[in-house]
């Protein structure tokens, strides 16, 4: 027999007893919608913690700290191999699937504007890395402005307070109005100076000079309300090379704040990074090459690592729901077997008449695995699209209670769920049509001749 | 006169010693007991006797429906006790057309959709086997309902269009089993002759099995059958044809 005849004789058949193929179907579509609902709630929980792993960071970057042990210097090893310097960092974009590393050097500092005074991070870095900043306002320095521009976290207004009153934003709850793109704000290098110049002179009378204050322009804001936190917020981003400059012109042959000095208390020739980002080409190398760098004596963090422990957590919780979703297409499962009985006991003449035309066996089973499967088909099918419908009204009305107000969808369904589980649902519909097909295609021709 | 028609017809089935024994509890019931005999192509042979005679295991057994205990059945130069189920089947799509008591026609589909079915079987495509499935529909006078399911038929009707399902294949053999069962004497009166008439001029071999001794008079011969046994076989000269 062709498939064609096949097909319209199965579903015909279907159309006969129209009510109970509906009943049929309908397990089959809340079965389905059940499962596809529970994974894609499974799948819309990793998906959520993914997004707030990666808005804390992005998920290929790794993170190095070196705070190094600069003090503890015995004679055995040298302080200087411990070092993070411009030479590490083409070590670390050496290392397979780095694609570039970035220091950070951070120095404290102080700024001004009006009556508010702020303690700062500032952070130089490569232009390169400022690019993953993402700006409110303004517009990213470039290497042919001469100056040194500032780039200003959106949370950093909150670091200031009114110098007269001692009062900032933690203690009153409000804003200092500090604004860094419309008035000058001036910049205090050397802090140390700056405080013993403030602070009363002691008995000793050596009033310190106050230290020289430079103002800086500021090119851009990052991103987002003062409420609106990400991973440049806090801080104030400047040229690294620049910031260089600017450090070797402010404290001359003086250590710098932060930078290690030899043994006899002078500075290095060459700046040392107690930060340092490696980026990674993909998701899937961070561990590798978060692994190396440690063993190169370094101490690497990613958002890699602990996502991986909640993606475990996650896919347990999607397993899961997937069960119980699954148990409810075993009981549709069980509703088509039992349809599919009901079928070959009235239809014991029918069967043996095509026996008796000459319908091989392997027909009268195709046929039968056929209505079973085109159950499950239309069954997958109606149910992929309520789940569809459900997951709409799931994101709309329950994420935002279980989300506490977060952006996010609570239930996701992509399509390598949404098509394979049209396929499962046939699959399952054709597994229980199996015993029913294999019964109908050995019940013997004579019932035909029989007559009640 | 029986040995020159032997001599220049071919036979079509020959049935040897054939045996047919159902265990019913302890005791066993010969339903056949030692058959032999020989039909030939083009022949109407009716099979009578009363009901448990045995008659309708005999036709089962010569349409492969069931198996014999013992002895042979050759149909078309095959012995078909040897056959598998899967076989048995092909043997019937190719071979063999059925009529059955109760038309047995598919609730499902229309008249012409009927007859083409065994057609379908076969892998003929759908236009073509609805067009063949039409000429025999006129063939026994059905083509204006056509596209009548069989609840909107009679009778009558429905053992026609049963009678172009089977005849629709060209089988070699046509088997019916108690045909005109279920209908009016009118109407088993067309119907008969219907059968009798295609038969004779497509040249193929009827076989119907009847308990009415009066409708067995259509046959060209007619083989009685008491208890398992044929003991008769009456030549007919066709005396009632046509």
């Amino acid at each position: 027999m062709r498939f064609p005849d096949l097909l319209i004789m199965s579903i015909n058949n279907l159309l006969r007893r129209k009510l109970r193929t509906f009943l049929t179907v309908l397990g089959v579509t809340i079965g389905t919608a059940s499962i596809v609902v529970m994974i894609s709630i499974g799948v819309g929980l990793k998906t959520f913690t993914m997004e707030q792993y990666a808005s804390s960071g992005s998920l290929t970057a790794i993170q190095i700290y070196n705070y190094g042990n600069y003090s503890e210097t015995n004679d055995k090893t040298n302080p200087e191999d411990s070092f993070m310097t411009d030479d590490t960092m083409k070590v670390f974009e050496a290392i397979p699937h780095v694609t570039s590393a970035y220091p950070k050097l951070n120095m404290n500092v102080i700024m001004r504007q009006g009556v508010y005074e702020g303690n700062v991070q500032l952070y130089g870095i490569p232009l390169e890395a400022m690019q993953s900043i993402k700006l409110g306002q303004g517009s990213l320095p470039t290497a042919e402005t001469s100056d040194m521009e500032l780039v200003v976290g959106n949370m950093v207004a909150q670091n200031f307070y009114n110098a007269k009153t001692g009062k900032g934003y933690w203690d009153s709850g409000k804003m200092p109005e500090v604004d860094f793109l419309g008035k000058p704000v001036f910049t205090i290098f050397d802090t140390n100076a700056y405080y013993q110049s403030q602070a009363p002179s002691g008995e000793e009378g050596q009033a310190v000079a106050a230290p020289k204050k430079y103002m800086l322009r500021t090119a851009g804001m990052v991103e987002g309300g003062p409420e609106d936190w990400n991973e440049y917020s806090y801080g104030v981003y400047v040229d690294l090379e620049k910031l260089k400059t600017q450090l070797k012109q402010v404290f001359k042959k003086n250590p710098i704040p932060g930078q290690p000095t030899n043994k006899k208390g002078k500075p290095y020739s060459y700046f040392v990074y107690t930060e340092a980002t490696v980026n990674v080409d993909d998701m899937d190398h961070v561990i590798e090459v978060q692994k190396t760098i440690n063993n190169m004596g370094y101490q690497a963090n990613s958002q890699m690592e602990w996502l991986e422990q909640s993606q475990q957590q996650s896919n347990m919780v999607q397993a899961a729901l997937g069960g119980i979703g699954a148990v409810s297409l075993f009981v549709a499962a069980i509703g088509i077997a039992n349809t599919m009985m009901m079928s070959i006991y009235e239809r014991t003449k029918e069967i043996g008449v095509l026996k008796v035309l000459g319908c091989a066996m392997g027909n009268i089973r195709s046929m039968f695995l056929l209505e079973a499967g085109f159950i499950g088909f239309v069954g997958g099918i109606i149910g992929v699209v309520l789940s569809l419908i459900v997951s709409l009204l799931i994101n709309k009305f329950l994420a935002p209670m279980f989300l506490y107000g977060m952006e996010g969808r609570l239930s996701i369904i992509p399509l390598w769920l949404a098509l394979p589980s049209v396929f499962f649902a046939v699959l399952i519909g054709m597994a229980a049509g199996f015993f029913p097909a294999m019964r109908a295609m050995k019940l013997s021709p004579l019932a035909a001749i029989r007559n009640e | 006169m029986k040995a020159e028609d032997g001599k220049k017809r071919e036979p079509v089935i020959r049935v040897k010693n054939l045996y047919k024994i159902y265990r019913v509890g302890e005791t066993k019931v010969k339903a056949l007991n030692g058959v032999d005999f020989t039909m030939y192509r083009g022949e109407f042979c009716a099979i009578v006797g009363t009901s448990g005679s045995g008659k309708s295991t005999l036709l089962n057994m010569l349409a492969g429906l069931e198996k014999p205990t013992r002895g042979e059945i050759v149909i078309a130069g095959r012995h078909i006790e040897t056959l598998t189920e899967n076989q048995l089947v092909a043997f019937r799509r190719e071979k063999i057309g059925f009529i059955f008591q109760s038309y047995n026609l598919l609730g499902t589909m229309n008249a012409v959709e009927n007859v083409a079915l065994p057609l379908s079987f076969q892998g003929m495509p759908r236009k073509k086997r609805l067009e063949l499935a039409e000429k025999y529909l006129k063939l026994v006078g059905l083509e204006k309902v056509a596209d009548h399911m069989p609840n909107q038929m009679s009778g009558g009707q429905q053992q026609r269009v049963g009678i172009a399902r089977a005849l629709v294949v060209h089988p070699q053999i046509i088997f019916a089993d108690e045909p005109t069962g279920n209908l009016d004497s009118h109407t088993t009166m067309d119907v008969l002759k219907l059968m009798q008439k295609i038969v004779r001029e497509q040249n193929q071999t009827l076989i119907m099995v009847t308990h009415d001794d009066h409708l067995a008079t259509y046959a060209d011969r007619i083989f009685h059958i008491i208890d398992g046994k044929i003991v008769k076989i009456e030549e007919n000269g066709g005396f009632q044809a046509g």
